[in-house]
């Protein structure tokens, strides 16, 4: 009798501790900011430039620089063979260098491309101030994802493609983020990409992730390993704007510049 | 904060108490993220299907088409079956019944458990609900209804809900019947109830007035050895509101007991439906007033084949007197009933699930034992799907080819053999045929990888010629003096580890051949319980007898010859006998009777002898075909005479296969109808395998001892392949107490495999090749969050060759090396050079890595080797190594002299501009810029060309011969060899340009400074080596 009362209590005091501890979404969201170095300091934040090394799937590898500036710039920048492969945002239009295709000419982006560089080109992340931009958050539950506690939320309402969601992942002793996927259609077909977020460090008082893989289908097809995260370096706007193309001359061109 | 403390010491007085319980309990507990990145990966094959069970589709956009699979799961696809996916892989795999909402297309019901109850069938676990095009599932009830048949959403509202429930098969319940929601399954009642025999098979509904309700009634049940079909529970019921009172309908129907029933609405005239009747003369019966009278129709063996396999009926959506008969074969009646006809068309027999397009009556999918086919002429040709990997194997098993074969048998789809790896993907086309019928155990020769073993139900053995495909039956007969040779439905046959070219095969006796099948011994007496009671199979069906072997009993169903001692040889009896003998079967002991908390005559699935200890065996019961679902597995390590159970809570699902690895006894696996699970600690814990991997009845599990790999036969998901489980063998608790663990590997064999060309579109399955790399695993006690995480790879002289990336989940992780040094640097230019993306490969050898995390570092060790099997000497492969080193410093002195020349002209132009247009030097300075301009566009493109100019500059030449180079193993061509002096003279050449335009420079930059100008200084080789 006695043991069973033990039993009960316990059972008791442990449905009571979850509903102690259980965290409503902006909670959860509120820890994250508070991890990653809180809201003020982050909002401080008005430009960064990354640079480190990007491995994709093969044992290729690539230098690379990363820019971001507010209010919604972004130039992602990787050289092979002495060539630029580039994605840049200006905030209007998103345009691509991608010199395997043939051509070093500077392209626009695709509706598709364009929705993750526009992710991509906000300072803020998803969560910090996720309100003003009209995004929803609900939290599924907390979960076990590969044997580390997780949150798991799900974000919609992205104003992105049509149906467009992303599942976040924030370690649940940590709060920061560990894994996103962000799921779509694309003609009809469905696609989704994963992203995981790795060797956090400290910068400027801010936890900053410092190693991206992107995953699809379960297999990592790329990692972006940054050595260097400078905070409000001096970035003249117009490298996030689409080079205007030159006009052909039968004149022999320029030297290339460094 | 008192109490807080007061919690604190309750939880560990209640630890306390739990592990001192039990002084052997294990100090760690392990889950399923252990796996990590030991992923299995999916090889089909999808060539043959698999079994269908049931389908729907979106009737107002039939590109959306959902399966449902009788072992593997839910499938959608988004365009008209050119391409599937799962949807439901977390869940039972099972498939009874699917039903679209269609008025809201993405909230879509699964009623697990198959409801086609031949012997092998699965069980359920309930009805299920996505409302989000099946990303999520809720379990919406009905958790112990075991099978649910069919599923019909109320049109006028979609929340009202019927489910047929089957119920159990093998004993009574009382979750069966039809039941009935309101408010979209939160939750349900029972509207029609027999009894616990009985359950419902079929409804239909009136779809003009759908408080009408027709319900069929079937009573039925298995046993291991015997099925009935029918009973006074069976009969056919309607309702005209809505569920809640309830009519038998007998009028014109037969009397006498019933058997299973499946009923119609024809959809373009609702008062008019057809039945077909199981009775003692099973025959379709038409009414044409609403149910309450009805005619007997065609008796053909098309509508009364199997009725316990084949109950669905399906009436043309537009034509109300063209009836669609799915059974073994399709059939169609054009007027009503009365005549029958058979489509071909070339699809696989046995159809269980058939949808017309309501707008559109041509197009006709069927779902058979073999997969789906579509036809857009009703069912007149078809076109097969091709493309889901449904397969259900009994049994798995491999050969030692370089690389091996995979060889099995399935559900009705015969015996394949396919490759572990092929160029591009195992695609439909790498999988050959062997034999026929239901296919069990199928195995290559030891002795002779041309001749294989396969065998159709009930013990149909063949030997068969794979070059000539020439096959001779070998199975054993019995003598004069014989009583007859009982085989199972799934005889076992066994290939002897001691003695290859031995085999054996068991009836209720064992034999043993070796001479492979010519001439067999019989080398036991009979080892079951010869139970007459349980060999009525030539009475087993009911009202429709079906006797097809399935029901054949007192047989053996395991045979496993130690591979310690070819004396000791264990068989299993389906009817619950474990049977030893350790004088190759001069004497035989029955030691089930020593094994403490089996059920008597529990059906053995499995036996594993050990390969460590001759007295050592594992065994696997399964009861299910008694309702007993509880997982059994036992080991003896004194050749039977006790056993210790390896079960716990942590298993799931029957047992049908327990393996011991060929290196660590405490590593085992076992297969159950829920899926695979592990044990690193003998069995102690077991840990559930379901990261990225079905729930999937796992019925047979092989480890190849060349790649270490476990091979997975599953019943609905075909084959998976979980690559070199070397580090499971190396996990002991030391290591799951450390932060970091990394895992030796075997030497990696470095082998050239060939490529091809292919588009097949989207279309085809393609099953996943293992990854050609050299890897490194490491265990991580938890998650890496903070700091760096990387791993660099040295060679023997302490030269960083590589950095890489690490991954980071808790449990092992697994990173790929290339085994390739950094690509050569080459000249920048206007093109990429693809062929100098890749790197020279890494020479054979120990290399050294050093994992950095954080702020601590690991060290561990990866080795390169040679393929044995290479049919190049090495002699020749060091040739091709030293030419390919060759090549590369080539590229980088051409990349320096062309370097050099750029960065020349650059300091020249850079020098001219600031002077004025007509100044004497600046003009000079242009000339020397244009000379280098000249010579650097011999090297490199610098030019681009819309279109494919396919130029060719000096740096084209040296990489194409490089990448020619790298990509053969083997000795280069003689003109390969003679190419690269005339190469490399050409960049000698352009060095000797460049140094006479540059011969001068003293005199230009005496020029520049007199005015003040920077000199132009040479790029030396030391500066650009130091360049990234």
């Amino acid at each position: 009798m006695k043991k069973v009362t033990l039993i009960l209590m316990v059972l008791f005091l442990a449905v009571s501790f979850t509903n102690l501890f259980a965290l409503t979404v902006d909670e959860i969201i509120e820890k994250n900011i508070e991890a990653k170095g809180g809201k003020e300091r982050l909002e401080a934040v008005k430009a960064t430039k990354a640079t480190g090394k990007l491995f994709a799937m093969g044992g290729m590898e690539a230098p690379f620089v990363m820019y971001h500036k507010r209010p919604n710039n972004y130039r992602f920048e990787a050289t092979i063979q002495g060539m630029s492969m580039v994605q840049a945002y200006d905030g209007e239009t998103a345009w691509n260098i991608m010199p395997w295709t043939g051509s070093t000419e500077p392209q626009k982006a695709s509706d598709m491309q364009a929705q993750t560089v526009k992710q991509q080109a906000d300072m803020d992340g998803l969560l910090l101030n996720y309100k003003d931009k009209g995004y929803k958050i609900e939290l599924i539950g907390k979960e076990d994802m590969e044997g580390t506690e997780v949150y798991h939320l799900r974000l919609s309402n992205l104003g992105m493609l049509e149906g467009m969601t992303i599942d976040m992942y924030l370690d649940a002793e940590y709060f920061l983020e560990i894994k996103q996927t962000m799921k779509g259609k694309y003609e009809g077909q469905d696609f989704d990409v994963t992203t995981v977020m790795g060797d956090y460090k400290e910068v400027d008082s801010m936890m900053m992730a410092h190693s991206i893989d992107v995953q699809m289908g379960g297999q990592t097809v790329s990692t972006l390993s940054m050595d260097k995260i400078e905070i409000n370096p001096e970035i003249n706007d117009s490298i996030f704007k689409m080079p205007v193309k030159e006009e052909k001359t039968t004149e022999k061109k320029e030297p290339e510049g460094k | 904060m008192r109490f807080l403390l007061s919690l604190a010491a309750i939880l560990c007085l209640s630890t306390g108490t739990l592990f001192s319980a039990d002084s052997t309990a294990t100090e760690y507990k392990v889950g399923s993220y252990l796996f990590g990145a030991l992923r299995a990966r999916e090889i089909g094959p999808a060539v043959m299907g698999g079994r269908v069970s049931a389908m729907d589709v979106v009737s107002s956009d039939r590109r959306i088409i959902w399966v449902g699979a009788a072992g593997g799961g839910v499938w959608k696809s988004v365009d008209n079956g050119t391409s599937f996916d799962p949807v439901f892989d977390k869940y039972t795999q099972s498939i009874g019944s699917i039903a679209i909402d269609q008025k809201r297309p993405d909230t879509v019901w699964v009623g697990t458990g198959e409801p086609w109850v031949r012997n092998s069938v699965s069980v359920g676990t309930g009805i299920y609900k996505t409302t989000n095009g099946g990303d999520d599932w809720k379990l919406m009830g009905l958790e112990k209804s075991e099978r649910i048949g069919k599923i019909i959403i109320d049109p006028r509202s979609p929340d009202t809900v019927y489910a047929a429930v089957l119920g159990h098969l093998w004993n009574a319940n009382e979750e069966r019947g039809l039941y009935k929601t309101e408010d979209g399954g939160e939750t349900w009642e029972k509207i029609l109830y027999i009894d616990e025999n009985t359950g419902c098979t079929d409804i239909a509904i009136d779809p003009q007035e759908p408080d009408i309700i027709y319900a069929a009634m079937w009573q039925f049940r298995r046993e291991p050895y015997f099925f009935t079909s029918g009973g006074p529970g069976s009969g056919l019921h309607k309702s005209t509101d809505g569920g809640k009172t309830w009519t038998k309908l007998t009028k014109g129907l037969p009397t006498g007991e019933l058997g299973r029933i499946a009923i119609a609405v024809a959809p373009s005239r609702p008062s008019l439906l057809y039945a077909v009747v199981e009775s003692e003369k099973t025959a379709l019966y038409r009414s044409e007033d609403l149910g309450e009278t009805w005619i007997r129709k065609s008796d053909a063996q098309a509508v009364n084949g199997r009725p316990f396999y084949f109950g669905l009926i399906v009436v043309d959506p537009q034509d109300y007197n063209r009836i669609y008969k799915p059974a073994t074969m399709l059939s169609i009646s054009r007027d009503g009933g009365e005549t029958f006809t058979t489509s071909f068309g070339g699809v696989h027999p046995d159809h269980h699930a058939l949808w017309i397009d309501p707008n559109d009556p041509n197009y006709v999918l069927t779902g058979t034992d073999g997969g789906i086919y579509i036809s857009f002429d009703r069912a007149g040709s078809f076109r097969f799907l091709n493309n889901l990997p449904i397969s259900q194997f009994y049994h798995v098993s491999c050969d030692q080819q370089q690389p091996y074969n995979i060889y099995g048998g399935l559900q009705d789809n015969g015996q394949w053999m396919g490759p572990s790896q092929s160029p591009g993907g195992i695609e439909g086309k790498d999988w050959q045929s062997i034999g026929f019928g239901d296919g069990f155990y199928t195995f290559a020769d030891p002795t002779d990888n041309n001749v294989v073993f396969w065998e159709y139900q009930g013990g149909k053995i063949y030997r068969k010629d794979m070059k000539t495909g020439e096959q001779k039956n070998i199975q054993p007969q019995p003598g004069g003096n014989d009583p007859d040779y009982r085989f199972n439905w799934d005889t076992p046959i066994a290939l002897s580890p001691n003695n290859p070219g031995t085999i054996y095969i068991g009836s209720q006796f064992l034999f043993r051949s070796s001479d492979r099948g010519d001439s067999w011994e019989r080398i036991s007496g009979d080892l079951t319980t010869n139970d007459p009671k349980k060999q009525r199979q030539e009475e087993s069906g009911g009202l429709t007898v079906d006797n097809t072997t399935a029901e054949n009993h007192c047989t053996i169903f395991a045979i496993a010859e130690s591979p310690l001692d070819g004396n000791v040889i264990w068989v299993g009896t389906d009817d619950g006998n474990v049977q030893v003998t350790e004088n190759g079967g001069g004497s035989w002991k029955n030691v089930v009777g020593n094994i403490d908390g089996l059920p008597k005559a529990t059906w053995c699935s499995s036996i594993e002898p050990s390969h460590f200890d001759r007295a050592t065996a594992y065994a696997a019961f399964d009861g299910h075909q008694t309702g007993d679902m509880t997982p059994y597995l036992f080991r003896t390590t004194d050749m039977g005479r006790t056993w210790e159970s390896l079960s716990n809570d942590s298993l799931i699902g029957y047992c049908h296969v327990i393996r011991e690895d060929l290196e660590n006894p405490n590593l085992l696996f076992a297969g159950t109808e829920f899926g695979l699970f592990a044990s690193v600690d003998g069995g102690r814990q077991w840990v559930h395998y379901k990261e990225d991997f079905p729930k999937v009845s796992i019925r047979d599990l092989v480890i190849q001892p060349d790649e270490s790999d476990l091979v997975i036969g599953t019943h609905g998901r075909g084959i998976y392949i979980i690559d070199d489980i070397s580090p499971l063998r190396q996990i002991t608790p030391e290591v799951l107490a450390s932060d970091v663990y990394i895992f030796d590997a075997e030497p990696y064999v470095m082998r050239s495999r060939g490529g091809g060309m292919q588009f097949s579109g989207s279309a085809e399955f393609v099953g996943d090749n293992p990854s050609e790399v050299a890897k490194i695993a490491y265990y991580l006690k938890k998650r890496h969050l903070f700091g760096d995480m990387k791993f660099e790879i040295f060679d023997s002289e302490g030269k960083l060759v590589k950095t890489l990336p690490g991954s980071k989940r808790k449990g092992i992780n697994r990173i790929d090396w290339q085994m390739r040094l950094k690509p050569p640097k080459v000249p920048p230019a206007k093109t990429l050079a693809y062929q100098a993306l890749e790197g020279p490969l890494a020479a054979e050898g120990v290399y050294t890595v050093k994992m950095t995390k954080g702020k601590s570092t690991y060290t561990g060790r990866i080795e390169l080797a040679a393929d044995p099997n290479s049919p190049h000497s090495a002699e020749d492969r060091a040739l091709q190594h030293k030419t390919v080193m060759r090549l590369y410093r080539m590229q980088e002195r051409l990349a320096y002299v062309a370097e050099a020349i750029k960065d020349a002209r650059d300091q020249a132009n850079d020098r001219a501009e600031k002077l004025k247009k007509k100044d004497g030097l600046r003009k000079e300075l242009e000339k020397f810029s244009d000379k280098l301009t000249d010579l650097h566009e011999t090297l490199v493109i610098t030019e681009e060309v819309q279109g494919i100019p396919g130029v060719e500059k000096l740096r084209e030449k040296v990489v194409n011969l490089y990448g020619n180079v790298i990509g053969y193993w083997g000795k280069p061509t003689d003109d390969q060899l003679k190419r690269i002096p005339v190469l490399d003279g050409k960049i000698d050449e352009a060095k000797n340009k460049f140094e006479t335009i540059t011969a001068d420079l003293e005199n230009l930059n005496t020029k520049l400074e007199k005015k003040k100008l920077d000199k132009i200084t040479l790029l030396t080789r030391e500066e650009f080596d130091k360049r990234d």
